[in-house]
């Protein structure tokens, strides 16, 4: 046994790795993204980066149907895109032991939804498992497979970003050994045509009976008394440290399904029930249920005293106990005003910086008056704020192009695609081809940085698969590149690629190719900077106003100034000074172009 | 066991992460238990970060009062205000760094000073100290041997903590510590 400083993820990958796993699969997603990066340190087992969830699952779902302990890892979202195998998986069951990883994102630290993902438990009938802390994420991450192992079928693990982003001791055992499946065929259990689809309804319903009674030991009754609070995942971290001692708590890990005589035991004696959970009132309505059908009538508070937005507080913890608890008790509430806003930004030597500029500029001289900036996820979101206001809408991944698609059917207006290389291949691919299929008049900017980059440099298919041979492999046919920071060349294709398509009534694609700068800079010891002759400057603001590389700083008297800690020397803001004023110093290090244009 | 909760603030990139995680790791060697919550993802590309930091028998992952609040850049004291009460220490950095929104006014160090007059408030150049020490990037750990000498020395031992720091972290750390034990002097 030993004894870490783990961030939750890195708790979950050690469980699965205790656990035996042999497979798995997952694309990146805050707060998920650490479990596959911790698995990948461990060469006796195969680990990848899928190329979108729904891949990552049928990944770890295949090999758990040859026998094989998999898992499979992805942001709350995600699960949305994979929900389709989701729904088999639980029809057919499984072989060996598959669990399911979604990480939540109460509050929307950074995500475009806070969906309470134990709602697909109950819809799929899948057991939820949910942790509290990095501790728990261990230990319930082994308890998971062994359930799963047991009822042969998929368990979620329901972690959130404060148990995955929190670090905190773990007591954790080395790795088993890998646990590989053989080759078996089962058609009659795995291939849903429509004879096995109903045989397997019946029996998933079985296993939903069994999954019931197993459910139980991840609950646990604390205390006594005649007041009940029963905490679910994160809730209990809160409960344990704010309620009264020996007071009577019961500890939900598994939300989903609820025992009914474990509920109704916990209820027995009890006047009145407090329950605490994270957004939805998963618990709540089936706690509700069950003491409704067993005849109790006692009042069970849950979302009347816990806001159903919003990730839990010690605050909002508090408040519900005081109140459950008849205690007098006043939030103090300080207004915090007029403090100067600080939204993330785009890094200093960020590509997209640069490709917005160029878009921008383009589009117009190519004669596109009005447009729709149809936006997708991935850091080039950042181009929502001003100065840039070229994400007219971003939904979900690979959204921008079928968007596009139905504003320009509904309005007539020539829209303008922003994608990622990592989003282009993780669902943009059948957008861009319902494009060329459905003649879509539209101009695709693919802004390639040849990573997965908002997660944490993950790798993309980029640095594998040619986007300008693919799209010319769909059909597309004006298909060109250019280098963001050639702001001239750049602007001149856009404008060609934009009355092209206007012209034409076809889509281009337009690739924005150099690589995250972060990327860049890891490589090197020593950087040039970039300096502004303040002889030349003339205080236009277009540097700092219009360009916004954080690295740039207004002066008292209006002229630009270079910050040498954050400026990383590459250049960008040369081409965007009308007066010539920045230039750079020192020396250019050996092999630095080759990998920007990498 | 006594508890300790420091709300570490600052803007992504100036180490507010890496800060907390040193803490966490020299509580560990130290026979303490820690729990740090972090924002990771689109949260620190230069945006306004905070870290939770909690020593002692601990389970909740955030904080509601702090007994330190550690900005790394002025104005992020501000904005973490809703963590402090009377006696909260606020140890301030005088550092404001321009949003990256264009034309944005950002307040005067005079005035985050002010709007700050009625909390206690331990003000230092961290970031002019960190280039003293040769490593301009230290300014997190000028802040750490603040807190050190502050409270944090009941919970973790010195001697681990500069086990874990390279050489160059260590030399801002000292001169870090001569700061504050002039300022306490002073006072």
């Amino acid at each position: 046994m030993k004894k870490s400083l783990l961030l939750g993820n890195e708790a979950i990958a050690f469980g699965a790795l205790k656990s035996g796993i042999s497979v798995a699969a997952g694309y990146p997603g805050t707060p998920s993204t650490e479990i596959i990066e911790t698995l990948q340190r461990f060469k006796d087992r195969y680990v990848e980066w899928s190329v979108n969830e729904k891949v990552a699952f049928e990944t770890a779902y295949g090999a758990s149907m040859m026998g094989a302990y998999s898992l499979v890892t992805m942001k709350h979202v995600g699960l949305n895109v994979a929900s389709d195998p989701l729904m088999s998986s639980s029809y057919t069951g499984i072989d060996g032991a598959f669990v399911i990883v979604s990480a939540q994102d109460p509050s929307m630290w950074s995500s475009q939804n806070e969906q309470d993902n134990r709602y697909y438990g109950l819809m799929a009938l899948i057991p939820v498992i949910e942790p509290y802390d990095p501790q728990s994420a261990y230990t319930l991450t082994i308890k998971a497979f062994k359930l799963s192992e047991r009822v042969h079928h998929p368990v979620i693990l329901a972690t959130n970003t404060r148990v995955s982003h929190v670090r905190g001791p773990v007591e954790y055992e080395e790795p088993s050994s890998p646990i590989f499946g053989k080759l078996k065929k089962k058609p009659d259990k795995y291939s849903l045509v429509p004879e096995v689809a109903k045989k397997n309804r019946e029996e998933q319903l079985k296993r939903w009976e069994l999954i019931q009674e197993e459910i139980k030991q991840f609950n646990e009754i604390e205390g006594e008394g005649n007041k009940l609070i029963i905490a679910s995942g994160i809730a209990y971290s809160y409960v344990k440290e704010l309620a009264p001692e020996s007071m009577k708590i019961l500890r939900i890990s598994a939300p989903v399904p609820l025992n009914k005589e474990q509920i109704i035991s916990a209820l027995e004696g009890v006047d009145e029930v407090l329950i605490i959970e994270e957004l939805e009132p998963i618990v709540e309505m089936q706690v509700k249920n069950i003491a409704f059908d067993a005849g109790f009538s006692i009042k069970i508070h849950g979302k009347d005293y816990i806001p159903r937005s919003g990730e839990l507080t010690p605050d909002i913890v508090e408040f519900a106990l005081k109140k459950f608890l008849g205690l007098y008790y006043e939030p103090k509430a300080i207004k915090i005003k007029d403090i100067p806003p600080r939204p993330p930004a785009m890094c200093p030597g960020c590509p997209h910086r640069s490709s917005f500029v160029d878009i921008k500029r383009g589009i117009t001289l190519g004669g596109l008056s009005q447009t729709f900036f149809s936006g997708d996820i991935g850091c080039y979101s950042l181009g929502v704020l001003p100065p840039f206001q070229e994400q007219d809408s971003l939904t979900d991944m690979g959204s921008s192009l079928g968007i596009a698609n139905g504003v320009y059917r509904s309005t007539g207006v020539i829209p303008v695609a922003i994608i990622g290389d990592s989003t282009f291949f993780h669902s943009g691919l059948p957008a861009l081809t319902n494009a060329v299929y459905n003649n879509l008049p539209v101009l695709v900017i693919v802004l390639d940085n040849r990573v997965t980059a908002m997660t944490g440099q993950n790798p993309s298919p980029s640095r594998e698969i040619d986007i300008l041979q693919v799209a010319k492999g769909l059909g597309v046919e004006y298909v060109k590149e250019i280098d963001p920071f050639n702001l001239k060349e750049s602007v001149k294709i856009i404008a060609d690629a934009t009355s092209w398509v206007k012209q034409n009534k076809k889509p281009a694609v337009v690739v924005a190719k150099r690589a995250c700068a972060l990327e860049v800079i890891d490589k090197f010891e020593e950087l040039p900077i970039a300096e502004v002759k303040l002889e030349k400057c003339t205080g236009c603001t277009i540097c700092y106003d219009y360009f916004t590389c954080p690295a740039i700083i207004p002066r008292e008297d209006k002229k630009a100034t270079i910050d040498t800690n954050l400026c990383i020397g590459c250049g960008a803001c040369i081409p965007i000074c009308p007066y010539q004023a920045i230039e750079l110093k020192g020396k250019i290090p050996k092999g630095w172009d080759e990998v920007w244009r990498s | 066991m006594e508890k300790l909760n420091i709300l570490i603030a600052g803007v992504g990139g100036q180490g507010v992460i890496t800060l907390g995680k040193i803490i966490a790791q020299s509580a560990l060697i130290s026979g303490v238990k820690a729990l740090v919550a972090e924002t990771h993802g689109l949260a620190q590309r230069g945006g306004a970060v905070n870290v939770h930091v909690r020593l002692g028998e601990v389970y909740s992952p955030l904080i509601r009062k702090a007994d330190l609040l550690v900005a790394l850049e002025a104005t992020e004291a501000l904005r973490n205000l809703s963590y402090a009460d009377e006696n909260t220490m606020i140890i301030l950095n005088e550092r404001v760094e321009k949003s990256v929104l264009p034309k944005i006014r950002m307040l005067s160090l005079e005035e985050i000073k002010d709007r700050l007059r009625e909390y206690k408030v331990l003000s230092v150049n961290a970031d002019k100290i960190a280039v003293q020490g040769g490593n301009p990037r230290g300014t997190n750990i000028v802040m750490l041997s603040v807190m050190m000498e502050l409270k944090l020395s009941k919970f973790i031992k010195e001697d681990v903590l500069l086990s874990l720091l390279d050489e160059r972290n260590r030399k801002v750390y000292l001169l870090g510590k001569q700061f504050i034990k002039g300022w306490l002097y002073a006072k």
